[in-house]
């Protein structure tokens, strides 16, 4: 099999498993032949980029095959197909082994949920992986799109999978929302793009300002998707979903999906560098603003949310720098240790029925493996040296240093400090010290189901730095590490994060000291949440009531006076038939003499 | 001469239709129309057109106004009465009646050369038979056609539907001249 | 006795025959009214005839009054059917067609 048809059936195979579970309810309503299916579909797609990656180590060359599907003239044509290349390779990899290793983590996770809903869950996840596999493979941007929004759609359906629940409810709307109003950005880049350059691919050779209005419509779809501010709110709230959803979804695929965007449309973005500053500055300025508000959070999950929030900054920060090579590399070690981060404390909320690390604490003595996982992931995410984390991030603050006069490189830095601290901090204080609670007395190790896939994120989150090299020729490009002043400099900082955590934090007994109560002012993203409601509260609502009204009574006024007047006019001049044949007659009389008239006048 | 003769039959023809259309009684009427029709035959014999008066006289006066009284003398009321006719003159009517007047009197005064110098030798009725049988042969078999059509058509128009259609009909109404409220006939018929 | 007399003259009796068309209420006496519009046409024709020469004239007479006669029978049918419905010949009530 060509990588070709091995791309093809990476995409098949959850597709087949979603169309299977759509139309066969049976399987669904039994709950665990529907977790078959999907994990199934998941297997043979992960098998098969797996195969794929293999092949395209030898021959990286980018292959492509593509179908005409709309067709506007002879000229105009948008294909949709499939593209395999050597970042597609690898993205397929992170994808389909994040995707099984969670779905395999919820086999167990949701084992208590009643079985049509274990059920309707797997048919969704089946769905995400067809919608990602879509996104990665797409071979132009038009399709990326389709991909993207089929990934909206899926994350709106698994954030709102409790849909009873209001606030789910309300956090998976909000999610679509944002998210959609970003994508206007993406479609309208589409349709200037198209315009400009006749095709939706993204080597275009565009005008410079061009470039800049289509590179930065693109952007606005990234800021969105990606969660950077000021179109971060819906991250947190979508911590909602199950957590291997978040797992998935809001840390190592979907989310990542912007920062794809932009390595995939690198030759555009390389055309625009005013965009490239603002994605810079934007991604340094989410970085740390998002770090900041992770330092205080309670729930665990809404820490984990706002690092992604964070990371994702990094990434676009690099990017902005304009190496798409350390923005993707941050993207994958990302996936791993953040999955891993994610799952763990999936198995601690599973362990002490409650997602707020003040009801944790010595979770260590209870839960060893649990806690080596999470350990593993905070670890590689505040960047240790050796672990995936630091060289990802060593090669992203290599990109920006210099850039925009350092500060960005500033920020990140800085940011690099407080994920420390605020890692671990939940670290301390929900692992170590004295449980607080009988709850977390009572905590014991999940099944095999979910340790199994702790057990393997675990290894790539500490291993992947070893795979920069294969990763960077996969790129295309070279990569070197030294240990410089910059990544000694970032080690230092992580490391003294993590002790000034264990100083604030590690001898707490699960409790939270009362200084940071204060910082919790401001930590709220209610301040952005309630300037965006009163926009559209104050605006949106009262510009929708005037359209409303206008369309009531002057478009339907319009149509309803017409009809009425004909009525009308028509009652009225009903009155001319009188039913006597001698008005009748004198009516053709005067036409004759009217008739008469005329003849006689010529 | 000719002028008197003239002037007098016009004259007739015209105080008898007048009479037609304003004689209060209705068999007057019919019987004004009957003067009228005769004064138009003695136009035509003065006209040279000896055999049309002749025809008009057998089928106009002997014809149609004998059918006139006997339809007028069907559709009495039981009381025998004649219906009463209208006395006020109606000004649309007039209107309409004087602006036709005026439009082909205006256009025969406005035409030249109207009056040619001496009348032609009128046709004969050897002349006529062969006119109408040789050259307008067709026109001459529709038209019988079209009596025969007409003669049917009224046979089918006022035939008795069925026996109980008589009985329902109101036919005694009260002696009044008014023309009456719709019958019942004519509420079903809404 | 000129064309133009005549013409004028079978105009008026035409008017005349209007008047009562239009303003009688009579089934009866409207076909009177039509009779004598009928009969003012077909003195145009004869004048012609006399006036100009040649026999349409009197042949177009002759198929005039044929059609007159015609007419005048479903007319009467007419009346007939309107009297038995009716039981009186008003025009006024045949408005089945009203509005």
């Amino acid at each position: 099999m060509n990588v070709l048809s091995l791309a093809l059936l990476a995409l098949l195979a959850p597709a087949a498993a979603a169309a299977v579970l759509a139309v066969v309810p049976v399987l669904r309503r039994h709950g665990w032949p529907a977790a078959a299916v999907c994990v199934l579909g998941s297997t043979v797609s992960f098998a098969a980029a797996l195969a794929i990656l293999a092949r395209s180590l030898d021959d990286p060359g980018p292959h492509q095959q593509v179908v005409p599907w709309l067709k506007a003239s002879s000229t105009a044509v948008a294909e949709v197909g499939v593209r395999v290349d050597g970042v597609v390779a690898a993205m397929l990899v992170v994808v389909t082994l994040v995707a099984l290793c969670v779905q395999v983590f919820s086999l167990g996770y949701m084992h208590d949920e009643p079985r049509p809903g274990y059920g309707r869950y797997f048919a969704y996840h089946a769905l995400f992986l067809l919608s990602m596999n879509v996104l990665v493979v797409a071979p132009n941007l038009l399709q990326l799109f389709v991909g993207w929004e089929l990934v909206g759609v899926t994350s709106y359906l698994l954030i709102g999978f409790y849909y009873r629940k209001p606030s789910a409810a309300r956090a998976a709307l909000k999610a679509f929302w944002v998210t959609k109003f970003a994508d206007m950005g993406f479609l309208i880049g589409l349709f200037v793009l198209f315009v400009a350059s006749g095709s939706f691919g993204w080597d275009a050779k565009l005008a410079p300002g061009v470039a800049t209005v289509v590179t930065l419509l693109f952007f606005l779809a990234v800021v969105g998707k990606s969660a950077q501010f000021p179109l971060h709110v819906w991250l947190p709230d979508a911590m909602e979903g199950p957590t291997p959803v978040s797992a998935l979804l809001h840390a190592a695929t979907m989310v990542a999906a912007g920062v794809f965007l932009v390595v995939r449309a690198d030759p555009l973005f390389a055309q625009a560098p005013d965009t490239r500053s603002i994605m810079l500055g934007l991604g340094a300025a989410t970085a740390l603003f998002a770090a900041c508000l992770a330092l205080v959070q309670t729930d665990i999950k809404k820490v984990l949310a706002y690092s992604t929030c964070s990371q994702l900054g990094y990434m676009i920060a690099a990017l902005g720098a304009g190496s798409a090579l350390a923005g993707f590399f941050h993207l994958t070690t990302h996936a791993f240790f953040k999955a891993l981060l994610f799952l763990a404390a999936g198995s601690a909320i599973h362990a002490v029925h409650s997602n707020d690390i003040r009801d944790m604490g010595g979770l260590a003595r209870r839960m060893p493996l649990t806690t080596a996982a999470f350990v593993a992931g905070a670890l590689a995410l505040a960047g240790i040296p050796g672990l995936s984390g630091f060289f990802s991030k060593d090669m992203v603050l290599e990109a920006v240093e210099g850039k925009l006069g350092s500060v960005p490189w500033a920020a990140l830095l800085l940011t690099a400090f407080l994920t420390a601290f605020y890692m671990g901090r939940v670290v301390f204080v929900a692992f170590f010290g004295t449980p607080s609670g009988p709850a977390a007395e009572h905590a014991h190790e999940p099944g095999w189901s979910m340790r199994g896939p702790l057990l393997v994120l675990t290894v790539l989150a500490v291993g992947a730095g070893l795979l920069a090299r294969p990763f960077a020729t996969l790129y295309g490009a070279e990569y070197h590490f030294a240990m410089g002043a910059g990544p000694t400099l970032a080690a230092a900082l992580a490391l003294g994060g993590f002790t000034l955590a264990y100083v604030v934090f590690g001898r707490a007994r699960g409790q939270e000291p009362g200084v940071t109560a204060w910082v919790a002012r401001l930590a709220e993203t209610s301040a952005i949440d309630r300037f965006y409601e009163l926009t559209y509260r104050r605006v949106a609502l009262v510009v929708a009531d005037g359209l409303g009204w206008f369309d009531r009574y002057v478009v339907d006024g319009l149509i309803n006076v017409l009809g009425y007047s004909t009525l009308e006019a028509g009652s009225r001049v009903r009155g001319i038939q009188t039913g006597f044949a001698p008005d009748y007659v004198l009516a053709a009389m005067l036409g004759v003499v009217g008739l008469a008239f005329w003849a006689v006048l010529r | 001469m000719e002028t008197l003769a003239f002037s007098v039959v016009a004259a007739c023809a015209l105080l008898s239709a007048i009479a037609v259309v304003r004689s209060l009684d209705l068999v007057h009427a019919v019987l004004w129309l009957g003067v009228t029709l005769f004064a138009t035959a003695a136009l035509y014999a003065m006209l040279g057109a000896s055999f049309i008066a002749g025809v008009q006289v057998l089928l106009y006066v002997g014809g149609v106004i004998t059918l006139m009284i006997i339809g007028v003398m069907m559709t009495r009321r039981q009381s025998g009465a004649a219906a009463r006719l209208e006395r006020r003159w109606s000004e649309p009517a007039a209107l309409a009646a004087l602006a036709i007047f005026g439009t082909v009197t205006w256009a025969v005064v406005a035409t030249d050369g109207l009056d040619a110098p001496a009348p032609p030798p009128a046709p004969s009725a050897a002349d006529l038979g062969r006119a109408l049988l040789h050259d307008h042969l067709l026109a001459f078999e529709t038209v019988s056609m079209l009596l025969l059509a007409a003669m049917v058509g009224a046979i089918v128009i006022s035939r008795r539907r069925d026996p109980g259609a008589v009985a329902k009909r109101p036919p005694v109404r009260a002696a009044s001249a008014s023309p009456v409220a719709p019958a019942t006939s004519a509420e079903a018929a809404e | 006795m000129t064309l133009s007399t005549c013409l004028v003259l079978a105009a008026a009796l035409f008017s005349i025959g209007v008047y009562g068309l239009l303003s009688r209420r009579q089934l009866v006496a409207i076909l009177l009214s039509v009779e004598l519009m009928a009969n003012a046409g077909n003195i145009v024709f004869i004048a012609f005839s006399h006036f100009r020469g040649g026999s349409l004239g009197q042949v177009f007479t002759i198929f005039s009054l044929a059609l007159t006669v015609a007419e005048v029978v479903v007319g009467l049918a007419l009346v007939l059917l309107l009297y038995r419905r009716h039981g009186d010949t008003q025009v006024g009530l045949a408005s089945e067609m009203k509005g």
